[in-house]
C-alpha cells in the first residue's frame, strides 16, 4: 500500500500582462474578485463573499454554475503581504479535502508584467484513504502517472 | 473528464456525510439501512445523498427495488482522486478569466 494519495502539492505559474498592484486588487477587493473566481460556467455572487484581508481573516464564497451545482470555499488568511504574497488555509469539514494551504506570490516583472505563482498542499481525505486502501490504489496510482 | 462532470464529483464529495458513506462503502455494498445507522438522518436523507452520490457516478446501486445496495465504483472512484486535474483546472479557468479582467479594466482606466 501506499500513502502517495495522501498529500499533494501542485504549482501553477502565470504571467499577467498588468501591473502587480492590479493583480493584488483583483485577489483582495471582492468587487474584482467575482469577476474571475471560477472556471468559464461559473459565477460568484458578491453577496455571497466575506474577504477579511488580514492575518486570521475569514475568506469565504459560493460559486454556482449554469446547472446550479454550487461550489464552496470555506478559508482563514494565514499570511498577508501586500502586494506580494497571500495564504490561504482551507481547513477540513466544509470543503471536500482533509485541507489545503495555498500560497500565492506575485512577483514585479518591472516591465508592466507580474508572474503569479500558486502552490498548493493538499490532504486527502481518510474517507478516500479507505476506499483507496480497499482496492482503488492502482488507478490513484495510473492517474497520478498521468498527472506528472 | 467534463467540466460539468467535474463540477457535479466537486460537489458531490463536498459534503462529510456523502463522504463517510464512501468510505462505509469502501468496506462492502450496503444497503440504505445499513448506510442509514451510523447517522443521525432519516432514511430519505439517506436516499438523497446516495441519488447524489449515484448521479457523480461514485456509487452503483443494484435493481432489486426493495434493498438496492449501492456499491463504490471503482471507475468513479478515479474520478473522485481526479481531484487533483479539477483543482488545477480550477486555477486555470479562473486565471484565464483574470487575465481577461486585468486586460479589461487596463483599457477602461489606462494607467
Amino acid at each position: 500500500m501506499t500513502q502517495a494519495a495522501t498529500t499533494q502539492e501542485i504549482t501553477i505559474r502565470r504571467l499577467f500582462d498588468a501591473p502587480r498592484e492590479l493583480v493584488w486588487k483583483a485577489w483582495t477587493e471582492p468587487d474584482q474578485l467575482v469577476e474571475w473566481w471560477g472556471p468559464p460556467g461559473w459565477s460568484t455572487a458578491l453577496s455571497t463573499v466575506t474577504m477579511e484581508v488580514r492575518p486570521g481573516g475569514a475568506f469565504r464564497l459560493m460559486s454556482v454554475n449554469e446547472e446550479g451545482v454550487e461550489m464552496p470555499v470555506v478559508g482563514i488568511y494565514r499570511e498577508v503581504i501586500a502586494p506580494e504574497r497571500l495564504v490561504l488555509e482551507e481547513p477540513a469539514g466544509d470543503n471536500w479535502h482533509d485541507g489545503a494551504v495555498s500560497v500565492l506570490d506575485l512577483t514585479d516583472l518591472g516591465d508592466g508584467r507580474t508572474e503569479l505563482v500558486l502552490q498548493s498542499t493538499i490532504q486527502t481525505t481518510e474517507e478516500m484513504r479507505a476506499a483507496a486502501e480497499a482496492g482503488v490504489t492502482a488507478s490513484i496510482e495510473r492517474l497520478a502517472g498521468y498527472l506528472a | 473528464m467534463p467540466v460539468d462532470q467535474l463540477s457535479t464529483t466537486f460537489s458531490a464529495l463536498a459534503d462529510p456525510t456523502r463522504r463517510a458513506i464512501l468510505a462505509r462503502l469502501a468496506e462492502g455494498d450496503a444497503t440504505v439501512n445499513e448506510l442509514a445507522e451510523p447517522f443521525p438522518i432519516t432514511l430519505q436523507a439517506v436516499s438523497k445523498h446516495l441519488k447524489v452520490l449515484e448521479r457523480a457516478g461514485l456509487i452503483a446501486r443494484g435493481r432489486s427495488a426493495q434493498l438496492r445496495p449501492s456499491r463504490l465504483q471503482g471507475e468513479a472512484l478515479k474520478e473522485a482522486s481526479d481531484w487533483l486535474a479539477g483543482y488545477r483546472g480550477f486555477w486555470e479557468g479562473s486565471f484565464d478569466r483574470l487575465d481577461d479582467h486585468l486586460r479589461a479594466i487596463q483599457k477602461g482606466r489606462p494607467e
